[in-house]
């Protein structure tokens, strides 16, 4: 399957090319709900990290969470739980992605080594200021 | 005051107050501009949670549940 190639994108407070960002657009989905959102690719990133307000919009009730996961960070200070849902990017097949949903609403959509970078091959070449992404190589 | 009659007092001024006064011009021209500086003291937000290892491992578990469940 060929890759998608992407920019890296300028976030809003930032003035330089520092500031850019791999950002990519990524549709998220559970039984109740979709939101198309803006991933951050964060290799540095043990987990995907869900914001309150895109959990909520998928349908989520935070009472009625069961497994608790303990983020670092500033992170760390927020409650977060486990959930699972379903992730679309460009036209690929979708795959299912586990997320720490946080209580923060100010973080972005954070999509870390478990289990986006998994499901996805990323190559970043920062020097050109473009990523690419497409779905992990099938086992044979 | 015009600047000719304040550089023979800043050149009194100690070295610690002189980089207090470089410091405080710099923060000036930078918020006339809009550009945000790090402050001293405050507190900023790193969202990434590096080496979360134990949530990791319990998402890892919550997918294999969820697959089995699926199956």
């Amino acid at each position: 399957m060929k890759p998608i190639r992407l920019s890296y994108n300028r976030v809003e407070a930032g003035q330089t090319v520092a500031s850019e960002l791999a950002y990519v657009p990524i549709t998220i989905s559970t039984v109740e709900g979709s939101v198309e959102l803006q991933g951050l690719l964060d290799s540095g990133s043990t987990v995907n990290v869900l914001p309150y307000t895109a959990g909520l919009a998928l349908g989520f009730s935070w009472e009625q969470q069961t497994i608790p996961i303990a983020l670092t960070g500033s992170l760390s200070k927020v409650p977060a739980y486990g959930v699972i849902v379903t992730g679309k990017v460009a036209s690929f097949p979708p795959v299912e992605l586990a997320f720490a949903w946080t209580q923060a609403a100010n973080v972005p959509l954070i999509l870390g080594q478990v289990n986006f970078f998994m499901k996805f091959d990323v190559c970043f070449f920062r020097s050109q200021a473009v990523f690419e992404v497409k779905p992990k190589a099938r086992r044979k | 005051m015009s600047l000719t009659e304040l550089f023979p007092n800043v050149k009194l001024l100690p070295r610690a107050d002189k980089l207090r006064l470089i410091q405080f011009l710099v923060v000036e021209l930078a918020q006339e501009d809009g550009i945000s500086l790090l402050t001293p003291g405050a507190e900023y937000p790193i969202w990434t949670p590096l080496n979360a290892f134990g949530a990791a491992e319990t998402l890892m578990k919550m997918l294999e549940n969820h697959k089995a469940a699926s199956i």
